[in-house]
């Protein structure tokens, strides 16, 4: 569009139907960190526009027994990108003979993403994992693979909607006279599935049903909870 | 980049228990660079009467004028007071009046009508009324307030409880937004007092 | 018509300050068939004559009560072709208030602007005063209203009034018989009553037509409830 309004180039105006290697399938992903858990959720639509593929595809990869990978987007991005971090964990392992640590993996997504800096995976990522000592954070990333590490964030197609909710209720801002404390485990699942059913309320890119997975020192959880699916 | 985002801003409003709440952020600016702190979009209309209009700033003001000069000249014919629905169907006019070169505002309006019920509708920029028994929401955050506003806002709120909802929900959405904030201004609505607030946000 | 420079206002001041064609308007109404209308407690009535010259002619085809809004009719003595213009106007005049703000027009509302159109036939140029004066009559607010309108756009607010020919013994007989605590159905006996005064000939069911506003709007009464209400007539 911009291009083909340069006086110079208006040549390339006609047969503008270029092939779009992209799609925006949506989906949503929050992740909460705490003391000694990692909570990630994300819901389970897979969508193009006003029709939807399947109402059963997580967006959550676990790559490590400490890390899970949220990826949404572009789905066929989403997969490319999950199985070659899977590869480069498998070749880790391999060459160090241990796993990777959660915020390894955090700087190798980084560089992934930026290797493909001029043909983007369109693709938003949230990454969470225990670290050595055993608290949970979160890694977010643009598509060209800005990375900030914190204690939750909310990611996807309803990423504007819960990021300020969660700023409010998991990062206590703008409330006055109280002592900031990390949240618990049970308060930061009921937040989770709080926002998700807001979410479904308003973005019709997420919906039908929530997965949770959550990371403690005793393994990982999962959950399933039901989202309106309309 | 849209016109309606140029200079930035926000408005929500909400029904409570016999009373209503409308509220703004403060800022105004051309695009990032911010060059007032003291841009209120809601206007007083009459005693249970406001009208919030965020949006392009002339727009706003242009708006808020012609409306005042309809308003004006109605209850001078008429000799009463509007109700909130004759002075929507009058603004959502207005609006259509320029189908094809609109103004560019997406105004909230927000009240108590005749009887004294709480009334809140939303519109778009041509005037396409909606008018939900929730909350309305509208601005550049207007998806982050939709996300606050799906979880704090709860049935039959009390004026204290409806001022601490809507102010959590504007002040957190403005938080992440770049071009709204800068401090809050939010209206309460009863029957026999509208009180007025100013709430302090982060500067940045 | 009034842009063309040499069309001026036929109504101008005669030396003494009188509008002349205005007051040639009025006795055009005063010539015409009478009309009554009379507000009650819980509603307003219009009634008038509406007698034909020839048995030839078909009844209750044309009628000279009319509806322009649910909650808003209006009768008139005088000369009915400006009168359908007027029902015109008014009819439109509504619906365009009802699509600015979406609320049903105040009577007091539509009869001022009605009043501002026959305002505007006395001081146009190209055009003449209307030859009628009307009867509107509405329920808003959770009251009724009755009003007058008269070919110099001035207006009036009754609580019962006669126009059109022997409007002047309707008047006297109304003063006689109204009270502040009528009920509608009284109202419309009394109505009747009064263009039964001077009424020239047999008054039946055919050759008066009555119409009511109430609570639930305004409607013209059927043949069959006027006959019975003449049959409660002496």
């Amino acid at each position: 569009m911009a291009l083909a309004s340069l006086p110079h180039l208006s040549g390339m105006k006609k047969n503008d139907s270029r092939f779009n290697p992209y799609d925006d399938n949506g989906g949503s992903i929050v992740a909460i960190g705490g003391d000694n858990y990692l909570l990630i959720a994300s819901d389970t639509r897979l969508s193009t526009g006003y029709s939807i593929y399947t109402r059963n595809q997580s967006k959550l990869f676990q790559v490590s027994n400490k890390s899970i990978v949220g990826c949404s987007g572009c789905w066929c991005d989403t997969l490319t990108l999950t199985r070659l971090i899977n590869a480069r964990m498998q070749m880790y392992l391999h060459e160090h003979n241990k796993e990777m640590s959660t915020p390894a993996l955090a700087q190798m997504i980084s560089t992934m993403l930026y290797y493909k800096r001029f043909f983007p995976y369109y693709v938003s990522v949230v990454m969470g994992g225990l670290e050595p000592d055993g608290s949970g954070w979160v890694y977010s990333y643009d598509p060209i693979g800005n990375l900030e590490r914190s204690k939750f964030h909310a990611g996807g197609s309803s990423g504007a909607l819960l990021q300020p909710l969660l700023d409010n209720q998991v990062g206590l801002k703008n409330i006055q006279n109280i002592v900031e404390e990390s949240i618990t485990l049970e308060k930061a699942s009921r937040i989770v599935q709080d926002v998700f059913i807001s979410a479904a309320e308003r973005d019709i890119y997420t919906g039908d049903e929530i997965h949770i997975m959550c990371i403690t020192a005793d393994g990982i959880k999962e959950e399933k909870v039901d989202l309106r699916k309309d | 980049m849209s016109i309606l985002a140029y200079n930035g801003g926000a408005v929500v409003a909400m029904k409570g228990k016999n009373c209503v709440a409308i509220a703004s952020d403060k800022r105004f600016g051309i695009q990032a660079q911010t060059l007032s702190v003291n841009f209120e979009k809601v206007f007083e209309m009459s005693p249970h009467l406001y009208v919030g209009l965020p949006g392009l700033a002339t727009d706003t003001q242009t708006v808020h004028q012609r409306l005042k000069f309809r308003q004006n000249l109605y209850e001078l014919k008429e000799g009463r007071r509007m109700s909130p629905k004759a002075f929507s169907a009058m603004l959502s006019n207005l609006l259509y009046e320029r189908r094809f070169g609109p103004y560019f505002v997406e105004p909230i309006v927000a009240g108590l009508d005749q009887n004294y019920e709480p009334y809140i509708n939303a519109m778009d920029l041509i005037g396409c009324i909606t008018q939900p028994d929730d909350f309305v929401v509208s601005g550049t955050c207007a998806s982050q307030l939709y996300g606050m506003c799906e979880v704090l806002w709860e049935p039959n709120l009390e004026p204290d409880d409806l001022f601490e909802t809507i102010s959590q929900a504007l002040v957190n959405a403005c938080d992440r937004d770049a071009v709204s904030g800068w401090g809050a201004v939010v209206h309460i609505i009863e029957k026999d007092k509208v009180t007025i607030k100013h709430v302090k946000t982060r500067m940045d | 018509m009034s842009n063309e420079r040499y069309s001026f206002s036929l109504t101008t001041f005669s030396p003494s300050g009188k509008l002349v064609q205005i007051e040639y308007a009025l006795a055009a109404v005063a010539a015409g068939a009478p009309s009554v209308g009379i507000k009650a407690k819980n509603g307003v009535v219009l009634a008038t004559e509406n007698k034909q010259k020839s048995m030839l002619y078909e009844e209750q085809s044309i009628f000279k009560v009319e509806t322009v809004t649910d909650h808003i009719g209006m009768v008139y003595s005088g000369m009915g072709p400006d009168y359908r213009l007027l029902v015109k106007k008014a009819r439109k005049m509504a619906q365009e208030y009802y699509r600015t703000y979406e609320e049903p027009i105040p009577t007091a509302q539509l009869v001022q602007r009605v009043a501002l159109v026959m305002q505007e036939y006395t001081q146009s140029g190209g055009v003449r005063p209307f030859g009628v004066s009307l009867l509107i009559c509405g329920w808003d607010s959770g009251r009724p209203y009755l009003f007058q309108c008269d070919p110099s756009g001035a207006y009036f607010a009754w609580k019962a009034t006669a126009m059109g020919r022997n409007y002047i013994n309707g008047k006297t007989f109304l003063e006689k018989r109204y009270s502040d605590d009528l009920e509608l159905d009284d109202a419309v006996h009394t109505a009747i009553l009064t263009l039964k005064e001077g009424f020239e000939g047999q008054m039946t069911a055919e050759n008066i037509e009555v119409g009511i506003c109430d609570e639930n709007g305004f409607h013209r009464l059927s043949v069959s409830t006027v006959r019975d209400h003449l049959a409660n007539i002496p």
